[in-house]
């Protein structure tokens, strides 16, 4: 998948948002993807993600599922079905591993699927891989 | 219309009469979400519909009219009522799920006596929403219990939303714990960046 965008026209760096209502989750996202050269952005539920989604260019979407006010099936559905912004890639991150679980990820709109607790490594490889940008 | 004695004097207030609890019960399968919703309110002051309104909860697919269910299971809590929630952190449905979730959070007393059978439960996943809610939970025990699980419970997972717990509303006496968990997931990125940020936290710094 290639990199999307106003960030390659304005050679900034790819900009992630991380939707995840656990504060210590995001912390480590940030601290990964930073290092990696990525620019992160946050939301705490899926709510707040949608909303920053309609108000800022993003790369790519890192999303938990189980959050308060929107959860993370709702936040890419409903993100899937606005054409202004329904291609932005989405990658869930969850604890529940069962098949079904990440069935149903990709069903609602997502483009991967990764099981809590992501290894650092992990989570550059699939963002780099997504948003096309070399190691 | 009736009439009330205030300050010495007789007020005419008008007032709604209160409507027949069977009607309600009934207007709770109303095909109009905005009946369903108005007896979902107004069953709020009769306990004996606790276990319908948890019946509705199952079924209803109206957001709005969930969240007054909820609302109203919230006002009728109990130990009974907590246990019917309890059972839908098995759902698949995540936005009923977080639902109940966040209600169970708002019955600290309710729900207590049902957290050991959750946090002991085979799947990782209703542990894990049990963490959660504890979280939350304006307990005494609270602490404890997560503390508990920090130090017993064999899934990362768990220990990690245990972490993130500990970091609200732990205490300084978990320190030990926190660093005993350190110990046993040494080697692992993120347990150790929750650890160590846990452990800043509780420490003021």
């Amino acid at each position: 998948m290639a990199r999307s965008r106003e960030s390659e026209m304005n050679g900034a760096p790819p900009h992630i948002l991380v939707v995840d209502d656990g504060i210590t989750m995001r912390m480590f996202y940030r601290s990964v993807l930073e290092a990696a050269g990525f620019m992160v952005e946050e939301a705490t539920n899926g709510m707040e993600g949608y909303e920053k989604v309609l108000a800022q260019p993003f790369d790519l979407m890192i999303v938990d599922i189980n959050m308060p006010k929107m959860d993370g099936y709702s936040m890419i559905r409903t993100i899937r079905n606005d054409p202004a912004v329904r291609m932005i890639p989405a990658v869930v991150v969850s604890t529940e591993a069962a098949a079904k679980d990440s069935a149903r990820a990709l069903e609602a709109g997502a483009n991967f699927y990764l099981v809590k607790p992501v290894a650092p490594e992990d989570l550059t490889e699939v963002v780099r891989m997504i948003v096309g940008v070399a190691a | 219309m009736v009439l009330v004695k205030a300050g010495g004097q007789r007020t005419l207030v008008l007032a709604e009469p209160s409507r027949d609890p069977a009607v309600l019960l009934a207007d709770l399968s109303a095909a109009e979400p905005s009946v369903r919703r108005a007896a979902a309110r107004d069953l709020a002051p009769h306990p004996e519909a606790a276990m319908a309104l948890c019946d509705r909860l199952e079924v209803e697919a109206s957001p709005s009219v969930r969240a007054v269910l909820l609302t109203s299971l919230i006002h009728l809590q109990s130990p009974t009522v907590a246990m019917r929630l309890a059972s839908l952190l098995r759902s698949d449905d995540v936005p009923l799920r977080n639902a109940a979730i966040e209600a169970l959070q708002e019955m600290p007393d309710a729900v207590a006596p049902h957290l050991r059978d959750l946090l002991a439960d085979e799947d990782s996943d209703v542990r894990i929403f049990a963490v959660n809610i504890l979280g939350a939970l304006r307990h005494g025990q609270a602490p404890q219990w997560l503390t508990d699980v920090v130090r017993s419970d064999p899934h990362i997972n768990v220990c990690a939303a245990a972490v993130d717990g500990l970091a609200e509303i732990g205490g300084p006496e978990t320190l030990i714990d926190l660093e005993a968990l350190r110990r046993r997931y040494e080697g692992n990125p993120f347990m150790e960046f929750a650890i160590d940020a846990a452990m800043r936290r509780i420490r003021g710094h």
